[in-house]
């Protein structure tokens, strides 16, 4: 390892990079608490006290990695803050929208600086602003109060002071603990790496919160710092003299408690997770073909009456180990699982400020209600349902949330309120978006789909097919073009991505009461559960969330309707497609019986004919090459305990491309 | 002595072919394909090669030529494109041989049944004529005009 890998500048610019996102979070989520008070007048001091610590935070870390405009902007708010804390700023709207405003300046920030891009524009005119903002009161301040280097004429300072000093406390521990697992990391190059004295640093730090009062007090901690991270000269500067003994060890025990639960948890890369996953995924193979050999074996020699004692309970004992392999699989593979499972509370953190902001420009009133925030999925599945869910909520205070003067009228609350809300289901979790508005006008929808040429004005169609017209690309009832939505692009959008991750998708609208969304997602996306079918000589697997049911049915009992087959289910008619057919196979029909899996399809049921049912499996899930291109109706390929491939079919893209004809082939084709 | 290569030559038909020994990973017995339908008519299907699946591609489909009975001759020749791993399956595996490059002719018109466009060169050995393959423009080139034949027929469907 060469010495200039001691100070990773990377991996501290990561490290900052996933911190600042869960402290610009909490901002967030403080700055809307904080809003509450704007209209009492008074203020909860822990909530301020808390964007503090945050911002202190943020600019400690951005000065340490020499992120100055960050550091600056951080620094800037933090004052405000400051005097919001200190009583001497009222909490007044266009104040707490600068403060929004800072936080979104700051989160552009970050982003420049840690991807190394430029400055964002207006930042500039943003801290002049904000400068103007806090001089006001600033000014006042000091004219009444005297200058602010002399605090012991001001009796507010030392408890606030005793925050920093628990903020301040943690950064430095978190800092040293640091630059300690970089020391062992790098022992055998430590000769050539600058030294760093932990020991010393922490003497000096421990020096610094017990010594008297002193004005020196900072150096012996800067120097200590100064070594510590060689590549940040500048030390995190107390921004207020240290407070006397006595407040800075009540908060310490506070500040040690933090640290210890910090070093709870590490973070991982993804990739890595997802290299053990795959491995997992081969093992799981394996195993299954354990079994299958040791239950083979098992059948053999039963058969064969003779075999020797000696090798019949070499086999049974091969069962019995095959089972308890099985068992340690299945645990490594959920534990794997787990560890990749994050709460889906990090996609709903960003919406309680964008409805905010949204229904501000839009003149409602919405509140936004969150349940379920810790209900756990895949990390994949997390990252890709944030921008489907981002369309819905905004759709809902857009399109669905009526104006306050409306609601009245309705004999509804002024505000509207829009519901999020997760949780586990068996093996899925069920994401619902919810809003007490207008919901879906049917008459208008179809209107709208008659004036686009989507329907033909004879069309009769059902509620629900109306409400699924939405969901057609292109399609938008909005009157008018907003920057909010209504731009035609959306609900389409959403319920493809949706269904790209396995998932079901449904609306839910009663007119004048409201409407409601509804996902229901996979907790995983690499391990499913299969039905396996024949089909012409080959297996098929069909996955098993989408299937509802197996039926054998009489051949005579398939009528024809406009030239396609249907079977009547339980006074439902379920259309039949044949896999043999769509995949143009060669497989004769078998003129007395119709095997059909019954599939689900965003609550319609399609029969798919296959030629007999192989029972079900855990299978993991291969993407087929490149080099073969997408086919419509195969999402990908598993291998099974025998070593022979079964493809997995795609159950949206073959029933939509049956459905269209060669149309949704063609497009699927040139895609590739 | 001038600069040489080492190819991997194999047949199809009467014809012998050769590809850069550096690009074929390995050279396995005919094996049961899982057909895939749908895909390219020259796309055999996919294969498990331990435990990962591999695409195979026909290459007397993938040169247009009449497809053949496998026979116990009948090869697949795992090569290793970049990140792309494809099998391919041909008439028979010859030998390893050694090509002086100043040996090697750009390919001439008339060459029967294999599209110039695959071709990289045409290697003279004694009184043998190996024709040099260009893998990458196999497993990509024109693979987008055989799927837009797939396209025609899937519309005529």
């Amino acid at each position: 390892m060469p010495a200039d890998d001691f100070f990773d500048r990377s991996e501290f610019v990561q490290y900052f990079r996933d911190e600042t996102d869960e402290l610009l979070n909490s901002i967030d989520a403080d700055l809307l608490r904080l809003e509450q008070f704007v209209d009492t007048g008074t203020i909860d001091a822990e909530i301020v006290n808390s964007l503090f610590r945050a911002l202190h935070t943020i600019k400690g870390s951005a000065g340490m990695l020499e992120f100055t405009a960050v550091q600056q902007v951080a620094h800037k708010l933090e004052n405000v803050y400051d005097l919001l804390r200190k009583d001497r700023m009222p909490l007044t709207e266009s104040g707490v929208n600068l403060l929004f405003e800072g936080r979104d300046v700051l989160t552009a920030l970050v982003r420049a600086a840690v991807s190394g891009t430029e400055t964002p524009s207006g930042v500039d005119e943003y801290m002049e602003r904000l400068d103007a903002f806090a001089s006001v009161y600033d000014s006042t301040a000091q004219a009444i109060e005297g200058p602010r280097s002399e605090p012991e004429n001001d009796e507010d300072l030392t408890p606030l002071d005793a925050e920093q000093v628990t903020a301040f406390e943690a950064e430095v521990a978190r800092l040293l603990a640091q630059a300690q697992t970089r020391q062992m990391r790098a022992e055998p190059a430590a000769q050539e790496a600058p030294a760093v004295d932990v020991g010393a640093a922490q003497a000096a730090v421990d020096a610094l919160f017990s010594a008297e009062p002193s004005p020196e007090r900072p150096a012996p901690f800067a120097a200590a710092f100064a070594q510590a991270a060689p590549a940040a000269p500048e030390p995190p500067r107390p921004a207020a003299p240290v407070p006397s003994a006595p407040a800075a060890s009540a908060a310490a025990p506070d500040s040690k408690r933090a640290a210890s639960a910090k070093n709870q948890t590490i973070r991982v890369d993804i990739e890595r997770l997802d290299l053990l996953l795959n491995l997992v995924g081969e093992l799981v193979i394996n195993r299954t073909r354990i079994s299958d050999i040791a239950s083979t074996l098992g059948r053999e020699l039963g058969t064969n009456g003779r075999a020797a004692d000696g090798l019949s309970s070499l086999a049974k004992d091969l069962s019995e180990s095959s089972a308890l392999l099985a068992r340690t699989t299945n645990e490594i593979q959920e534990s794997i699982m787990k560890v990749r499972m994050v709460p889906i509370g990090q996609v709903f953190d960003r919406f309680p400020r964008m409805v905010r902001d949204l229904a501000k420009a839009r003149g409602k009133d919405i509140h936004l209600e969150i349940a379920g925030a810790e209900t756990d999925l895949d990390k994949t599945i997390v990252d890709e349902v944030g921008e489907p869910l981002m369309h819905l909520v905004r759709n809902c205070v857009d399109h669905g949330i009526e104006l306050p003067g409306v609601r009245e009228t309705r004999g509804k609350a002024r505000h509207g309120t829009i519901k999020l809300n997760a949780y586990h289901e068996g093996n899925q979790v069920i994401v619902e978006i919810s809003d007490d508005g207008g919901g879906i006008d049917l008459q208008r929808v179809r209107e709208k789909a008659i004036r686009l040429g989507i329907i033909d004005e004879a069309a009769r169609l059902s509620d629900r097919e109306i409400v699924e017209l939405i969901f057609t690309p292109g399609f938008s009832t909005a009157d008018q073009i907003t920057d909010v939505s209504g731009r035609g692009v959306g609900m389409d959008v959403v319920k493809k991505n949706i269904l790209r991750l396995k998932g079901v998708f449904d609306v839910d609208s009663v007119q004048g009461e409201g409407t409601k969304f509804t996902m229901k997602l996979p907790l995983t996306l690499a391990i499913i559960q299969a039905l396996l079918v024949n089909v012409a000589q080959e297996l098929y697997s069909i996955p098993l969330d989408s299937v509802i049911e197996s039926q054998r049915i009489d051949a005579a009992d398939v009528r024809t309707v406009h030239g396609g087959e249907v079977i009547t289910l339980r006074g439902q008619v379920v259309p039949l497609i044949r896999i043999a057919e769509f995949f143009r196979l060669d497989a004769p029909r078998d003129p007395d019986k119709v095997m059909i899996v019954i599939v689900g399809l965003q609550g319609r049921q399609v029969g798919l004919v296959v030629d007999s049912f192989q029972g079900e499996q855990e299978i993991v899930i291969k993407p087929l090459s490149d080099v073969i291109g997408r086919i419509a109706g195969i999402s990908g390929a598993t291998i099974l305990g025998n070593g022979s491939i079964s493809l997995i079919i795609d159950v949206h893209s073959l029933v939509a491309t049956a459905h269209g004809g060669g149309r949704v082939a063609r497009a699927e084709f040139s895609g590739v | 002595m001038s600069e040489t290569i080492q190819v991997v030559s194999f047949k199809l038909g009467s014809e012998e072919y050769g590809v850069d020994i550096a690009q074929v990973q390995e050279i396995n017995r005919m094996v049961a394909v899982t057909h895939v339908p749908r895909a390219p008519q020259f796309m055999e299907g996919v294969i498990n090669l331990r435990g990962q699946l591999i695409p195979i591609i026909d290459l007397r489909a993938r040169f247009g030529m009449q497809r053949a009975e496998h026979s116990k001759n009948t090869r697949i020749v795992v090569t290793e494109i970049g990140t792309k791993r494809v099998g391919m399956v041909v008439d028979s595996v010859s030998e390893v041989l050694r090509l002086a490059v100043d040996q090697i002719e750009p390919a001439p018109e008339m060459i029967t049944g294999v599209d110039t466009e695959y071709i990289r060169g045409v290697g003279k050995i004694e009184d043998r004529l190996i024709i040099l393959l260009d893998l990458a423009k196999i497993i990509t080139g024109s693979e987008k005009r055989e799927l837009d034949a797939a396209d025609v027929e899937a519309v005529a469907a």
